[in-house]
């Protein structure tokens, strides 16, 4: 859940029209039309990539007039299918996924349940990835595929390329080879998070 | 062994941060500071050439240009480009400055030894994709690189695939855009409750140098240990292996530059930098840890959690409750994102056995620091008073922090804060991070108690601690005799 209080705004006279703020839009709200740089308001998340990328400086986040708040509530969702959805990608399903907005991985879940199957469709409905845009793509990422749902990064977007290896895959080779990087012992960890039950999911679940 | 406050780092312009004019007072002026010397705490710390008498800085090209004149470099011809590769990090340490001379010094003698005419800096962030091109322009970068050769690059920049032995992971794509790549770093501690101490020298590749994809792979994907491999299987591979010619790190401890080390071995590099960092900072990390009570003052040109005080950020301050060198009964440390990420809807910890933030911080009190990383846990866990709506306004702005302010609260100057900050805690002790170079400012009960307990401290490290942390990471004591 986020509460979107900026928007990007673009001053069309220093804009080139080169693309880039569309290449790391994570929502796609902004597109290059007659070589300048055109906003959906309604779409942005105010992240700020495109005004942090922009090689001219002819995007600036400006305060909105009226706020929007995003989110999916998660309690419409069976929970059982969401806590499914989250141990198959290995997360709890009150685990934060993204630090910058605290969006929580049974939140993203529910979102996939409500439909939506890209990266950039969970960003814009749970406000996930619209703050650094950079340390929980892997999660999105694993969410979709758990719920067996096709990744086609945007195409000539730099939005995000694909999805990596996790403690689960890691190769035997590997962790054979280097015993001191904790692999086993993080694993194991990772799994009592996932399997721990909370006194609050116990709540919501009854 | 109880000085005069050391003057702390100036506040600088900064899209992050509130304009300069904003920030009416520092704490180290407040009366009753005082500061402490850690070479006076540890006289074991070496000696530093920066700060030093005299114009240091050229102790720092000094030293840089006999570290590099010992390396190979027949590698590179005069035909092939070169990338510097460097880290906004470096700029924090110690005014910024002895780290834009390395950049220029590792240019100017690849020139002089090799002949190339191309080369150039590109120099990574994290999350504040602007950062290093304010730093580029700060220190004249872009003038001494030439036109358009000095870049600052973010994460979400276009990208590479790199095949390595865990699967692709993703590089960016100007990184690796020249012939030849030159790994210019730092020995600095920093994220050591990322890091660990483990591979710290390569850690670059997993993350300023890296993509979105690949940096959230560490973060999100492999455990709080187990993450450090990232950086690893990006240098490993052949693509990068292909392209690396060598190393070259400012040399530092918690109390000044010390040299500067170039290898064309990363690894043997690596091992100097984790075993001797060990031995600098564990003891200064372990002080922190037996403050039992204190307000925690911000007051540096840094985003809350990388702010200075004796050269240890406060996101280590946060976790110095726990032993953050020991890997193997401090799994989850008081702070990391995966710690993080296991709090609950309650904000409790999912798990029993993860650690509180540092119950000795009783209040922070945000005077001067920026912008452009998630800190809203730290609000939310510690008390944060905040000088100035115009600094509330900022963070209100950010698209990382639009939470930070819903749990500190204003007040309008730096004493009003303190006087509440006191009022409230019932506690004189006061830390201050503003960057002192060579010491640390705090509250003058807050000396005494860093003076009566450093000698015990530094017992315990060289005894107990030290030969613990190393047998961890697979070598024993000896280890720091050969290396010196």
């Amino acid at each position: 859940m986020k509460e979107v209080t900026m928007l990007a705004k673009v001053d069309v006279d220093k804009c080139i029209g080169c693309k880039i703020c569309a290449k790391v839009c994570p929502v796609l709200s902004i597109k290059v039309e007659n070589k300048k740089a055109v906003v959906d308001a309604e779409a942005c998340r105010a992240c700020g990539n495109c005004a942090d990328r922009c090689p001219t400086y002819a995007i600036e986040m400006v305060m909105r007039e009226t706020p929007i708040k995003v989110g999916v509530d998660v309690s419409k969702f069976d929970h059982k299918e969401i806590r499914e959805l989250c141990e198959k990608a290995h997360f709890n399903p009150e685990q934060v996924l993204c630090y910058c907005t605290g969006v929580r991985a049974d939140e993203v879940a529910a979102a996939i349940l409500d439909g939506a199957d890209t990266p950039e469709k969970i960003s814009s409905v749970t406000g996930i990835r619209t703050g650094c845009t950079i340390e929980c793509v892997q999660t999105v990422l694993r969410m979709l595929d758990a719920a067996g749902i096709e990744l086609k990064p945007v195409e000539g977007g730099w939005q995000w390329y694909g999805k990596t290896t996790t403690s689960w895959t890691l190769p035997n080779s590997v962790k054979e080879k280097y015993p001191s990087f904790y692999f086993e012992e993080d694993n194991e960890l990772l799994d009592r998070i996932v399997n721990t039950v909370t006194e609050s999911e116990k709540e919501g679940s009854k | 062994m109880i000085r005069k406050p050391i003057t702390p780092i100036p506040a600088k312009p900064s899209q992050y941060g509130i304009d300069p004019s904003f920030v009416k007072s520092r704490a180290s002026k407040l009366p009753g500071m005082v500061s402490v010397m850690l070479k006076d705490l540890f006289p074991d710390l070496p000696d530093t050439i920066y700060p030093a008498e005299g114009n240091a800085i050229e102790n720092i090209r000094k030293a840089a240009r006999e570290s590099l004149y010992k390396i190979d470099m027949s590698m590179i011809k005069p035909e092939d480009s070169v990338n510097i590769l460097a880290s906004h990090h470096g700029f924090t340490l110690f005014g910024g400055e002895p780290y834009a001379e390395l950049l220029k010094a590792i240019k100017d003698v690849v020139e002089e030894r090799t002949g190339s005419k191309n080369v150039r800096l590109r120099a990574g962030v994290g999350m504040r994709f602007r950062e290093t091109e304010e730093y580029i322009k700060r220190y004249g970068l872009d003038t001494y690189f030439g036109k358009g050769k000095a870049i600052g690059l973010a994460p979400i920049d276009e990208g590479i695939p790199i095949e390595t032995e865990i699967g692709t992971l993703y590089g960016l794509k100007k990184i690796y855009d020249a012939d030849w790549i030159i790994h210019a770093h730092h020995t600095d501690v920093r994220e050591v409750h990322f890091h660990r101490q483990v591979d710290k020298a390569v850690k670059p590749f997993g993350m300023s140098y890296a993509r979105i994809e690949t940096r959230s792979t560490y973060h999100q994907n492999l455990g709080p240990r187990a993450a450090n491999f990232t950086a690893r299987a990006i240098f490993e591979s052949e693509f990068v292996q292909s392209k690396f010619a060598f190393a070259s790190f400012m040399d530092v401890g918690p109390h000044g530059i010390v040299g500067v080390d170039s290898d064309n071995d990363l690894y043997a590099l690596n091992d100097r930098a984790t075993f001797i960092g060990c031995q600098r900072y564990g003891k200064i990390m372990t002080l922190f840890g037996d403050i039992d009570e204190c307000i925690a003052v911000l007051d540096f040109p840094c985003p809350v959690p990388y702010v200075f005080a004796a050269g240890v950020i406060y996101a280590n301050f946060l976790g110095a409750n726990t032993d953050l060198y020991d890997l193997e009964n401090n799994a989850l440390p008081a702070y990391t994102w995966y710690t993080e990420a296991f709090y609950d809807k309650q904000d409790k910890p999912i798990l029993g056995d993860i650690p509180p933030l540092n119950p000795a911080i009783k209040m922070c009190v945000h005077n001067y620091a920026w912008t452009g990383y998630p800190s809203a846990f730290f609000s939310k866990h510690i008390p944060t008073v905040v000088v100035g709506k115009e600094q509330g306004d900022l963070f209100d702005r950010d698209s990382m922090n639009l939470e930070y302010m819903d749990y500190a609260t204003t007040i309008k100057t730096l004493e009003g804060a303190m006087q509440f900050a006191h009022q409230t805690t019932d506690t004189d002790k006061v830390i201050i991070f503003d960057g002192a170079m060579g010491g640390i400012n705090v509250s003058e009960s807050m000396a005494r108690l860093l003076i009566d307990k450093a000698p015990a401290v530094s017992e315990r490290v060289d005894k107990v601690l030290l030969p613990k942390w190393l047998k961890q990471r697979g070598v024993d004591i000896s280890i720091l005799e050969k290396l010196k």
